[in-house]
């Protein structure tokens, strides 16, 4: 089948065609390589059925240097397997195995690999343990770019066996390698020349949507300046392994089906197009052969250029059933809404998992996740949090302080709460008194900085972020093409709507189309399309539902305020005039206003269930959240804010 | 004064305020939402009374809720201002309706908002509780600016002082705002009828002229549009005195207009029509026919201009003068003159032209418009 490995020199290849691997800055540069790493263990720990566990470290080592340790607690590499794995580019590649992957997406660790070389000179390290009393292997390994093989450079080309326990334990000090202790696993080192840097397109955001979408793994992060972070897993359930499928013949291309006829082993093209695609029988084929003008008995090796192009379009032309869809594994509408809420503050979270759908022969399936809400960090923020952060920064000027320290706080809303409290942008954190914390304070929680917040499009591809071109892809598009206005929102025409909500969105396919070599967005195929819009309305309809409800329940409460302000009054002119028991007479009208405002006694408690009203007006995959009990905390200093 | 000495009608409208409350009461013990039914002021909601000659409140009413977003407050307000038109009948006092703002108004316990913002609202207010428990503002013991004044041959008792109207100078006796029987009480009257007469000045004329006396009469004036007090004055005159009223105003559309009010009651204040209201009134002056028949000079015209034109067909469209021949000829004459004229202009003929010819020559012929 396709992708056969290049002729050229891959060395070349490489060098003229970095921006095609993902390697065109040095930021990028490092983003791709823990990518590579992590994709691989998370793709190897499902695929043997163990729950993921990753660690991630980055270490400074040198100018412009960075050294990355990604370990997995995954099944270990077979020994023979490493040094094809990590030196030999395209080994084992998942081009055109159609089958829901994440490696699809990328070109493979080895390139990462050899981008370290290439930049630093050192190998790649690998450590892998197979089992708890099994030996493990240690190699150091870089790839002969001439002839695209293995280099094994330590152990004498043989790599190092490590004893399993307590001696293995000591070599492995020794060496100077930090493994986390487990019975089995592989750890990457790849030490390259990169940049690091927080914010959009960092390593930061790519490990935080990873934890989003896979609430199965669980991640450990330590960042260059030593910060170590944890994203718990909220599951322990594994996801369905998705299935490889045979290519649909809608979906194959001219040039694929003359490749296909070259390599295969059927004799007859009749047995060709039946074991070959999905859905042909040999009633199938037979129409097909018909239609082309060609015998069920020909040779598939001996098809000409003209013939395969008639046997092309007879394919398309021809009725073939739509392929099945059991082959994807989607993430589903429970666990979105658990890796949200997980992760994105908010007070209202619904997703919505579409039924799988077919584009060009290729099924695929959409799903979306939306949480709403949760009052910008600034608003959580107690006075004694406060003092302690402004004690705490580096940050030189106010603006800084506020921009740096608290997740969607942009200049323009640092200004206006800085406006608000009377204070000056270039005062430093440290150094204000007492009256002016307070005012800071308050202006930090009355000032709305919701009316600068752009709703945060966040975009997977078979559960990987996709970090970049983000206005090419179709489902920016779509996002930015909904109405979100008759959902609650406001929204100018062409644009993002705003607000404070992040909506995900995740398709799940055997063969996600990009638009570009880089990978980043997703072609907009009609069917694609429509899917995304379909389950971008589901989510809005349930946001509307929510708002309308939050609205009346406040109206009420407002209604109910409103009432029994004027209760006492009229309460009091009354028995100005009768000499009716003024007490008596407001309670009784207390319970008729009690009575007239039912509704804002409805109590959301945490998660779930409103006090005597349900959830089910929702249509279920919800959650709506109680704000009273979520507490305030200092919220991350630093770090990056999801997008 | 004391509880024990109040009048009758002061009694009467306490009872009805009571009558209110008391509606609360029951509602809130029964859980209901309690409500008032308030007469709708608007036009739609005017007739005029063929029979009883003046307009009348139609039955529509408007139903406001405690319980309700957006009647919640005027609720509010009328039950205040009611509980303060209590306070004052109790105390035996009035008050100015500016003065009733003042004691209405407060900040609400546990907001930031005030019970009233501007007067106008509890203007309004008053005049809800006037058409809802069908009182008059003065019997609410409320009172607005007096204007108006009078001379002639009566003398009344006003709260407890004789006021002998034969000697009030060339000032006059102020007419008050409130006239009710229980404030003012006609002693002694020798006069045969009113005159009305629209503005003071001219009033002034007639006073010095001491015209009242000569034709035993009683001089009124309202100042332009006369207030309550003076229409409430003369209906009473008319109706407990049996004196027949004539009105002497300028020859315009807005003199018609006053006429109108003063015969048939306003739309504004059409529940009042029955107290105010005085269908007999006759119009002695000045007539579209008088530039003529006077032979006044052409100096004094002053033109008719557009709104003059649209007003004068309006008022000729009103029920009570559209059926009447005679003031159909009345505005048609004046539409044709194209001009107006003001009772003054008679002055051109002569100082007390007004006073010595003029007026007594339309009485002694009986020449006026019903």
């Amino acid at each position: 089948m396709a992708a056969s490995q290049r002729d050229i020199s891959v060395s070349e290849f490489f060098a003229k065609n970095r921006h095609l691997l993902g390697f065109d800055n040095p930021r990028k540069a490092l983003l791709t390589t823990v990518k590579e790493a992590v994709d691989n263990a998370l793709d190897a720990c499902e695929e043997a059925g163990l729950l993921p566990e990753i660690w991630v470290r980055i270490r400074a080592a040198g100018e412009n240097r960075y050294q990355v340790d990604v370990q997995d607690n995954g099944p270990g590499i077979l020994k023979k397997q490493i040094p094809l794995i990590f030196g030999k580019l395209l080994y084992g590649s998942k081009f055109h195995r159609l089958r829901m992957s994440r490696g699809q997406q990328g070109i493979g660790i080895s390139a990462a690999g050899m981008y370290g070389l290439l930049t630093t000179g050192k190998p790649v390290k690998i450590l892998s343990k197979i089992g708890r009393n099994k030996p493990g292997h240690y190699y150091e390994i870089q790839i002969d770019t001439k002839r695209n093989q293995p280099e094994i450079l330590n152990g004498r080309g043989e790599g190092d066996e490590i004893a399993a326990g307590e001696r293995g334990r000591q070599a492995i000090e020794k060496l100077g390698i930090e493994w986390v202790d487990v019975d089995h696993g592989t750890l990457v080192t790849i030490e390259l020349e990169a940049r690091f840097q927080r914010g959009r397109g960092s390593v930061d955001e790519y490990l935080e949507l990873t934890a989003l979408a896979n609430p199965h793994v669980t991640l450990h992060y330590t960042d260059p300046e030593g910060h170590e972070k944890t994203y718990p897993r909220v599951t322990e359930a594994l996801p369905p392994e998705p299935k490889e499928i045979k290519p649909h013949p809608y979906g194959v291309e001219l040039g694929l089906l003359v490749a296909m006829l070259k390599a295969t082993r059927a004799t007859t093209l009749s047995q060709f197009l039946t074991q070959s695609f999905s859905r042909v029988s040999s009633g199938v084929s037979q129409r097909i052969c018909e239609a082309a003008g060609l015998s069920t008995r020909a040779g598939p090796k001996k098809i000409g250029r003209h013939e395969a192009d008639a046997l092309y379009k007879a394919i398309q032309r021809s009725k073939i059933s739509a392929p099945a869809t059991d082959c994807i594994s989607p993430i589903g509408e429970d666990l979105i809404l658990k890796g949200l809420h997980q992760l994105v503050p908010g007070e209202f979270y619904a997703a919505a998992t579409r039924p799988p759908a077919v584009y060009r022969g290729n099924p695929f399936q959409i799903e979306v996740g939306l949480a709403y809400g949760g009052g910008p960090t600034t608003h959580r923020v107690s006075r004694e949090s406060l003092v302690e952060l402004l004690g705490q920064s580096d940050a030189r000027t106010l603006r800084q302080f506020l921009t740096g320290s608290f997740d969607g706080v942009g200049v323009q809303a640092a200004d206006k709460i800085i406006h608000e409290a009377g204070l000056r942008r270039r005062m430093t954190p440290g150094k204000l008194s007492d009256a002016e914390v307070l005012r800071l304070h308050e202006a930090m929680q009355s000032v709305n900085l919701h009316d600068g917040q752009t709703m945060s499009v966040l975009r997977y591809a078979n559960r990987v972020p996709l970090l970049f071109q983000a206005g090419a892809c179709a489902i920016t598009q779509m996002v930015t093409s909904t109405n979100w206005r008759s959902y609650g929102l406001s929204q100018s025409r062409g644009s993002l709507p705003t607000g404070p909500v992040t909506v995900m969105v995740h398709m799940a396919s055997v063969w996600v189309p990009f638009t570009s070599e880089s990978k980043e967005a997703i072609a907009g195929y009609p069917e694609i399309q429509r899917e995304l819009r379909l389950a971008l309305q589901s989510v809005g309809r349930k946001l509307a539902m929510y708002l309308r409800r939050r609205n009346r329940v406040k109206h009420e409460g407002e209604r109910r305020n409103l009432f029994l302000r004027y209760l006492g009054e009229v309460a009091a002119a009354v028995s100005d005039i009768n000499g009716a028991d003024r007490a008596k007479l407001f309670d009784q009208l207390l319970l008729v206003a009690r009575k007239k405002t039912a509704e804002a006694d409805v109590r959301l408690n945490d998660r779930g269930r409103p006090v005597g009203e349900g959830l089910e007006e929702f249509g279920g995959s919800v959650i709506v959240v109680d704000p009273e009990a979520s507490q305030a905390s200092p919220p991350a200093a630093g770090g990056a804010a999801a997008p | 004064m004391s509880k024990s000495k109040l009048g009758a009608q002061d009694k009467k409208t306490l009872g009805q305020i009571v009558q209110l409350a008391d509606g609360v009461v029951k509602a809130a013990a029964s859980r209901r939402d309690p409500y008032l039914d308030v007469p709708s002021r608007t036009l739609s909601n005017v007739h005029y009374s063929r029979a009883k000659g003046f307009l009348e409140m139609g039955k529509n009413s408007n139903r406001r809720h405690l319980f309700n977003l957006n009647q919640a407050k005027a609720y509010m307000q009328s039950m205040l201002v009611a509980s303060k038109c209590k306070m004052l009948l109790d105390a035996g006092k009035t008050a100015s309706l500016r003065a009733l703002f003042y004691a209405a108004k407060h900040t609400i316990e546990g907001a930031r908002e005030e019970t009233f913002d501007d007067q106008s609202e509890c203007d309004g207010m008053i005049e809800d509780m006037e058409v809802t428990i069908n009182a008059l503002r003065e019997e609410l013991h409320l009172y607005a600016e007096k204007r108006g004044d009078v001379v002639g041959e009566i003398t009344v008792v006003d709260r407890g002082d004789e006021i002998d109207c034969t000697r009030m100078g060339s000032g006059g006796y102020g007419i008050p705002s409130i006239v009710e029987p229980e404030v003012v009480q006609f002693k002694r009257c020798d006069a045969k009828f009113v005159l009305h007469v629209e503005k003071g000045t001219v009033w002034q004329r007639f006073n010095e002229d001491k015209f009242w006396r000569k034709h035993h009469c009683i001089l009124t004036h309202g100042n332009g549009q006369p207030p309550r007090g003076v229409r409430r004055l003369l209906h009473r005159l008319h109706n407990e005195l049996g004196l027949p009223v004539y009105c002497l105003l300028d020859n315009d559309p807005w003199g018609y207009y006053i006429y109108s009010v003063i015969k048939q009651g306003s739309i504004n204040l059409a529940y009042e029509s029955k107290r105010m209201a005085i269908p007999e009134a006759r119009y002695l002056g000045l007539r579209s026919k008088d530039f003529e028949e006077c032979g006044l000079s052409g100096s004094v015209k002053i033109s008719l201009n557009e709104t003059d034109r649209k007003r004068a067909r309006q008022i000729a469209k009103y029920p009570w003068f559209a059926q009447k021949k005679p003031w159909q000829k009345e505005i048609a004459r004046l539409l044709e003159n194209g001009f107006k004229l003001e009772v003054e202009s008679l002055v051109s003929k002569d100082i007390s032209y007004v006073t010595e010819e003029y007026t007594p020559a339309r009485l002694r012929d009986r020449d006026w418009l019903d």
